[in-house]
């Protein structure tokens, strides 16, 4: 062809067309590597923390704040009158466009704005001053300031000595009497609650069977009175402490003021983390930002979601994903077991096949809505009217919960599972079948002994691929008992000890309510990245976990075996 | 199936059996049994069992969703089932009836005649609780009106005054410690004291329901001597401060409004009533007057005629109330015989003497040639039986009315689907009726005849206001100006009605996976044509997994990056991102002709992974240059304003014209050059080097995109010139949670999919067509065209099903994208709401087993029903195709 004597025929090499093909893959490569990159990078830097500026504005104003992020912006018409002649033929050069940053400024509880836009034009000058902290506070969000004084007891300090170590003991000290009385109000007390309403419905349940004007219900009102008692009693010990500490706790507190000099006095308990953000080495920032990482994967969130962690949505996920692979493992080999193993392949039981092969592409909605139909609505129901009268009308089993979570996910995956194992079975050789047949096995013992290992690499890859998407599924859950803020976890330390009835958090939906939900879903979006990249690790590790047992039993199967 | 802890597992007997039997002799002492264990036997018979059974069962749930989801929702369709019959006889005629009252849980009623005589009774066995007379005085009654919840009345009198009362059922809940004693059972569970009656309701508690009814003091609203023909009456505020307004029409049929305004003291407890009147502009005929109504917020007054002339009075201006309209609502010669508002008075429901029912509306639109630009307007008609109808009786809870016709039959039709609701032949003379009641929760209706005999029919319907035609078929809305398909499931007033078209969320979730698909098939068929034919195998390795992996991402994750990221850089962003559109292929296309430019040995030797990464090269450099060019674009295009230009503020219609036109023009200068041009390329056969050939060959190609360029603007500007503009159809008002937002964000869900299973069916190409067409001197592109995809069309065609399949039904892009407003139109700036959005969103609250609970159960049927079909249509294509590809 290089001697250019035949004819170069441009035509038949369809080049144009070549790059129109290529150029679709990479846009599809380059929209996931920018989706990931988007995730990954915003998910990363969201704990890392940042530099705060004092901005001195052209309107003479001042304002504190950690810049977030910075876009190009079309200004309306009417902003732009307002401008000075220099500066408007300046935006004109850039094609009307202006740049501005959003400061995360604070001080809810002063300014009820959490964030605020700063277009370049308004600017005067900004600053970094090192005495500028940022607070994490258990309520109001943020505060960005300065520390006046700190409040030890009887001493008073002020000034450098406010800052460093002392500040840093005393507030531990302080996190350590937060803990404390939060043990004693949801712990202690939450146990003598739980006692309670436990003797409230032993109570009504005897009633409800035996009647009101029976011996066994004078009895068991004698016995809940006593019980009763004895509870209140313990009750007003722990309140009495949780008292004494709480005054104790009121002695220790900080004062810190805001850029324009409002003062907020702060009890020091409900600080989180405080640290002044222009003072730190790279160390201490890796301290700072690790830290927030622990506290994100092991508390509670706070702040309607938007801060604090997500254990009880890691415990959620983890737990429903869980029960769902117990639910699911058992019935969908079965099934495949039986299409591929058992039933006279047929015309029957191919439309059988298409049927189970098209249910997982049944969008995972109308699975929701079957959970909540029948599993919370009839079977839940039928439950609480047999087992759980007594807590009647309040629903127990009756509406959306663990359980029926669990179930309406099996019932989204089992199709999965089916062509997954059926797959599987399908790809062991007749002739190991026959051969184990001809030896006198019987059918079952053909199965167990030679059919199900062959198949178990197949078949564990469908469950976990299932897995996997039972975990990133959101829509059913938000009809089957999914949350925004479940108030106990599914597991605790009262019998039977599995809530299955309990709704629960689920880090997709946390990203859901978070993003959408929320007062500000500006303040929850970094937040909302961190739990997707959290989401997304955990898809994406059962997805890589999936692959790597597929590899690892094939290798195995095919050496331990022939 | 774990259930067979076998001590077979220990022996597998039958597969040693063979060599011990044949070794015989003196090892084998104990003899060797032929026979499987029983043991075995037994596993293997309940494994068979368990397996086929439970097996079945899971097949058999996995189905059942469909029937579960059936059965749930054809209560929708159902009409309504009579549950009971009562008839009695009250002890004292009836006569001239005032007012026939049932309570909401249909234990009392009362009956009042025009002589005062008030007769409250059990409503199930007719047995009298209490009976007494009110004072009505000496002149006798000639008119009455009541609220529509028959709480309040007023008596009209011959001496022109007018007497105000009070009938209020209430209703306290008992436990049964405070349930006194000495009840008189009175069947049905109930039992009553001589006044009072009491029924068990569930949770161990009685419910006790007591009647009373106060007469006020006659108040004097017009001359002493006109007696009152006809009233309407509508009463608002509270008991402190209630407004009363009075519409009369007296013997000279001199109409007036009357306002009376009370006023308790709280301090003395005195009541202080100042009366209003307003005489209306007189009717401009004398009248036969038929009956009077007022709306519910006394801002309209009809007048009706017994000849079917309706007056309509336009009171929004009390101080200048107009007679704003005079409508016929009956052919001449047919007699108007009934005539009343539904619930919320504002459709009107008149009856003729030829057998006419029928609905209007008063609406406002700009071609009614009325004095305040409103008009009566028919909006639909039943059929009834032929006879006419006479009692009409509207429900307090929907659009429900009960009437009787000519010759005594009981019907009961909900105003805006037209279902029947029941239909009872009474058997009794039409003369005979007196009154009609519909109870309260439309459970039961009620008729008094003038000898004292009252029927009483229970029935049951559980979802009145649904049928095919509403979900489906446009509905006429009362205050729509048109029929239409609304779907609008709750509102905040009392009188609302629930609007639920499936229709607008049907389209909806068309109307996305339609945008996306438009996004994703290109993207995912070529690329996966590119990955199989051309990629290098070490490429491969890396991207088919990586796409794999992409399909399995939480949806949650698309929808929240679309909406949150995504959507406000579109929206800055605008002008470039449709430039991209044509930047996009354009910058392609000269990188393959420059490419071209290369001398063959290099080209073939960079044709791997170098080439793909200048493929990703172009593509940033043709993005970087669209955001670049992005502002200056709308500036020339769109006047510098995109969204202006969208709401038709700026600009003319040939821009956007010519870029949707672009492509369309594009492909018709290739077809044209090839049809009459083809020679241009092929007469030098072998004398040109290629490099020349190549410099001809973009040379071609920028002159055929320039012919593209002033084709494409000359027909726009055509189109434009003729009217046409996209704006008002595929693009209009730009909203910042879009469709093409969604479309973005779906597609990218939906790529991953159909990529992999494209990819897999071009894989499964046999290898030896290729190597047979290669062999033939074919290049790969024409292999690829050729001999490969129409190998694999059908399993490329069953990918673009199942990817369709998964963009109808994604829920979390659309809930999270798609700003959830349910209205028809194509406009792509524009958002939308889905099936699945709309279940997601809605049923959490939906009150179980009610309408709109059902009705999102059908939505998920619906759904259900179309990925099904969707899905299956993919899976006969795809087998077959595999079967084919086996044969080969």
């Amino acid at each position: 062809m290089t001697g250019g004597r035949r004819a170069v025929n441009l035509e038949a090499r369809g080049e144009p067309f070549l790059w129109g093909m290529g150029g679709a893959l990479s846009l599809g490569v380059l929209m996931i590597l920018g989706f990931v990159l988007l995730i990954v990078w915003n998910g990363l830097i969201t704990f890392y923390p940042k530099p705060l500026r004092v901005v001195h504005l052209k309107d003479g104003t001042r304002l504190a704040g950690e810049p977030t992020r910075a876009e190009t912006y079309k200004p309306p018409a009417q902003r732009l009158e307002s401008l000075s002649p220099e500066e408007r033929d300046r935006m004109r050069e850039r094609g009307g466009l202006a740049h501005r940053t959003l400061y995360r400024i604070g001080n809810y509880d002063f300014y009820n704005e959490d964030f605020r836009w700063v277009s370049d034009y308004q600017v005067e000058r900004w600053e970094a001053p090192r005495e500028m902290v940022f607070v994490e506070r258990v309520e109001w969000g943020p505060f960005v300031g300065v520390v006046q004084a700190l409040t030890l007891g009887d001493t008073t300090l002020t000034g450098e000595a406010a800052l460093g170590e002392r500040l840093h003991a005393a507030q531990a000290q302080a996190a350590r009497r937060r803990a404390r009385i939060r043990r004693i109000e949801r712990g202690e007390i939450g146990a003598i609650n739980h006692r309670m309403e436990k003797s409230r419905l032993t109570l009504r349940g005897v009633a409800l069977k035996a009647g009101e004007d029976s011996a066994a219900y004078r009895q068991a009102l004698a016995r809940g009175e006593a019980q009763a008692a004895e509870l209140d009693a313990a009750y007003a010990r722990l309140a009495a402490e949780a008292a004494a500490l709480k005054s104790e706790d009121a002695r220790y507190t900080i004062t810190l003021a805001d850029i324009n000099g409002r003062e907020k006095v702060q009890a020091l308990s409900e600080i989180v983390r405080i640290y002044p953000a222009n003072a730190l080495n790279l160390f201490q920032r890796m301290g700072v930002y690790a830290s927030r990482w622990w506290e994100f994967l092991s508390a509670e969130p706070r702040e309607a979601n938007t801060e604090g962690g997500v254990l009880p949505a890691i415990f959620g996920t983890f737990v429903m994903t869980l029960l769902m692979a117990l639910a699911v493992a058992p019935f969908g080999v079965m099934a495949a077991l039986y299409l591929r193993e058992y039933a006279r392949q047929g015309r029957l039981v191919s439309a059988v096949r298409i049927c189970v092969n098209n249910l997982a592409g049944v969008p995972s909605i109308v699975y929701g809505v079957f959970g909540l139909g029948f599993f919370a609505y009839i079977v839940g129901a039928g439950i609480d009217r047999i087992f759980y009268p007594e807590r009647l009308p309040n629903p127990t089993f009756g509406t959306g919960g663990l359980l029926w979570a669990s179930l309406t996910l099996a019932l989204l995956t089992v199709p999965v599972v089916i062509v997954a194992t059926e797959e599987a079975l399908a790809a062991v050789p007749q002739s190991l079948r026959e051969g184990s047949l001809a030896c006198g096995a019987s059918k079952w013992q053909t199965i167990k002994y030679i059919v199900l290992p062959k198949a178990l690499p197949g078949i564990m890859t469908g469950l976990i691929l299932a897995m996997a998407r039972g975990a990133g599924e959101v829509a059913p859950l938000m009809l089957v008992g999914v949350v925004k803020l479940a108030p106990e976890l599914p597991i605790d330390a009262y019998f039977p000890f599995l809530h299955l009835e309990r709704s629960f958090m689920h880090l997709g939906f946390h990203i859901f309510d978070v993003g959408f939900q929320s007062r500000n879903s500006e303040a929850g979006k970094p937040m909302v990245f961190v739990t997707t990249l959290l989401l997304i690790t955990l898809v994406v590790l059962l997805n890589a976990t999936a692959i790597f047992i597929r590899n690892r039993l094939k290798r195995k199967y095919y050496v331990g075996h022939f | 199936m774990k259930d067979t802890p076998s001590p077979a597992t220990s022996q597998l007997p039958p597969a040693d059996a063979p060599p011990a039997a044949a070794a015989g002799g003196p090892a084998a002492r104990r003899p060797r049994e032929k026979r499987a264990r029983r043991t075995v036997l037994l596993a293997d018979r309940i494994a068979d069992r368990v397996i086929t059974v439970g097996g079945i069962l899971v097949i058999v749930a996995v189905l059942g969703i469909l029937v579960f989801l059936v059965t749930e929702t054809l209560p929708l369709f159902r009409s309504g089932q009579m549950t009971g019959e009562r008839r009695y006889t009250l002890p004292e005629p009836a006569g001239q009836t005032l007012g026939l009252g049932l309570d909401e849980y249909k234990t009392l009623a009362y009956a009042l005649s025009a002589d005062g005589r008030l007769q409250v009774f059990h409503a199930r066995s007719g047995r009298l609780l209490t009976s007494g007379r009110l004072d009505l005085g000496s002149a006798p009654v000639t008119a009455q009106a009541h609220t529509i919840d028959r709480t309040q009345w007023a008596f009209g009198f011959a001496d022109g005054t007018v007497r105000f009362a009070d009938a209020r059922f209430e209703t306290t809940i008992l436990s049964p410690q405070d349930l006194p004693t000495g009840l008189t059972p009175l069947g049905d569970g109930d039992a009553t004291d001589g006044h009072a009656v009491f029924s068990a309701i569930p949770g161990d508690q009685y419910r006790q329901v007591t009647f009373r009814m106060e007469l006020e003091a006659p108040v004097a609203v017009g001359d002493a001597q006109r007696a009152i023909a006809a009233m309407a009456y509508t009463a608002s505020g509270q008991a402190e401060r209630s407004v009363r307004t009075l519409a009369t029409v007296d013997g000279d049929d001199r109409v007036a409004l009357i306002q009376t305004a009370s006023r308790t003291n709280l301090m003395t407890g005195e009541r202080r009533t100042t009366v209003n009147r307003i005489q209306l502009p007189p009717l401009p005929a004398p009248i036969e007057v038929f009956g009077v109504r007022l709306t519910a917020k006394a801002d309209t007054l009809l007048v009706a005629d017994r000849s079917g002339a309706v007056f309509r009075y336009n009171l929004t201006d009390l101080q200048h109330p107009v007679l704003a309209e005079s409508a016929r609502v009956m052919p001449p010669r047919a007699r108007l015989t009934a005539f009343d508002f539904l619930l919320g008075s504002r459709s009107l429901l008149v009856a003729g003497s030829n057998g006419a029912l029928a609905l209007y509306f008063l609406l406002e639109r700009n071609d009614f040639r009325t004095v305040d630009g409103q008009s009566l307007v028919q909006a639909r008609t039943f059929t009834a039986g032929g006879t006419a109808v006479h009692f009409f009786a509207p429900s307090l809870r929907d659009k429900s009315f009960a009437t009787i016709d000519g010759t005594g039959r009981l019907e009961v039709r909900h105003g805006t689907s037209r279902k029947q609701l029941a239909d009872f032949p009474t058997g009794l003379p039409l003369e005979g009726f007196r009154e009609l009641v519909l109870a309260p929760r439309v459970d039961g209706v009620m008729a008094l005849q003038a000898d004292g005999r009252v029927v009483f029919y229970e029935f049951d319907v559980p979802h009145p206001e649904t049928t095919f035609a509403t979900l489906f078929q446009k509905v006429w809305y009362e205050g729509y100006a048109e029929p239409g398909y609304t779907w609008q499931s709750s509102a905040a007033t009392d009188d609302y009605e629930a609007k639920l078209s499936l229709v607008p969320l049907i389209f909806g979730s068309f109307k996305a996976a339609f945008y996306s698909m438009l996004f994703a098939v290109p993207i995912a068929i070529l690329g996966a044509v590119y990955t199989s034919e051309f990629v290098h195998r070490r490429l491969r390795g890396v991207i088919k997994p990586t796409m794999e992996m992409m399909a399995s991402l939480p949806s949650v994750v698309l929808g929240f990056v679309a909406a949150l990221v995504l959507a406000p850089v579109v929206e800055t962003w605008i002008a470039a991102v449709l430039l991209a559109f044509v930047g996009l292929p354009l910058a392609l296309m000269l990188g393959a002709y420059l490419w071209q430019l290369l001398p063959l040995h290099l080209a073939n030797r960079l044709k791997g992974i170098p080439k793909f990464a200048l493929m990703l090269l172009s593509v940033l450099l043709a993005a970087w240059a669209t955001r670049a060019l992005g502002p200056f674009f709308e500036e020339l295009f769109f006047h510098g304003d995109f969204r202006a230009w969208l709401n038709g503020d700026v600009g003319g219609a040939a821009p956007f014209l010519f870029l949707l036109l672009l492509p369309l023009c594009a492909l018709a200068v290739s077809i044209l050059q090839q049809r009459f041009l083809a020679g241009l390329r092929q007469r030098p056969a072998g004398g040109l080097e290629a490099l020349p050939r190549a410099l001809g060959e973009l040379g071609l190609w920028l002159l055929r995109a320039a012919l593209t360029f002033l084709l494409a603007a000359g027909l726009a500007h055509l189109l434009a010139a003729l009217g046409a503009d996209a704006r008002g159809g595929l693009v209009g008002t730009y909203v910042q949670r879009n469709t093409l937002v969604v479309g973005f964000a779906m597609g990218f869900a939906v790529i991953p999919i159909i990529y992999t299973i494209a990819e897999d069916a071009l894989n499964a190409v046999p290898e030896h067509l290729r190597a047979a067409s290669l062999g033939c001197g074919a290049t790969l592109w024409q292999t690829a065209l050729y001999v490969v995809l129409p190998t694999a069309a059908s399993g490329v065609f069953s990918a673009v099903m199942i990817g369709m399949g998964r963009a109808v039904g994604e829920t979390m892009i659309v809930v999270m994208a798609a700003g959830n407003t349910p209205i028809l139109d194509w406009n792509i700036f524009n958002g939308l709401r889905a099936l699945s959005a709309t279940i997601a969103v809605e049923l959490p609250e939906a009150v179980k087993d009610g309408t709109l609970y059902r009705v999102l159960f059908l939505a998920g049927l619906v759904l259900f029903a179309m990925t099904f079909v969707i899905n299956t249509v993919a899976e006969i294509v795809r087998q077959r195709f595999r079967r084919r590809a086996t044969q080969l």
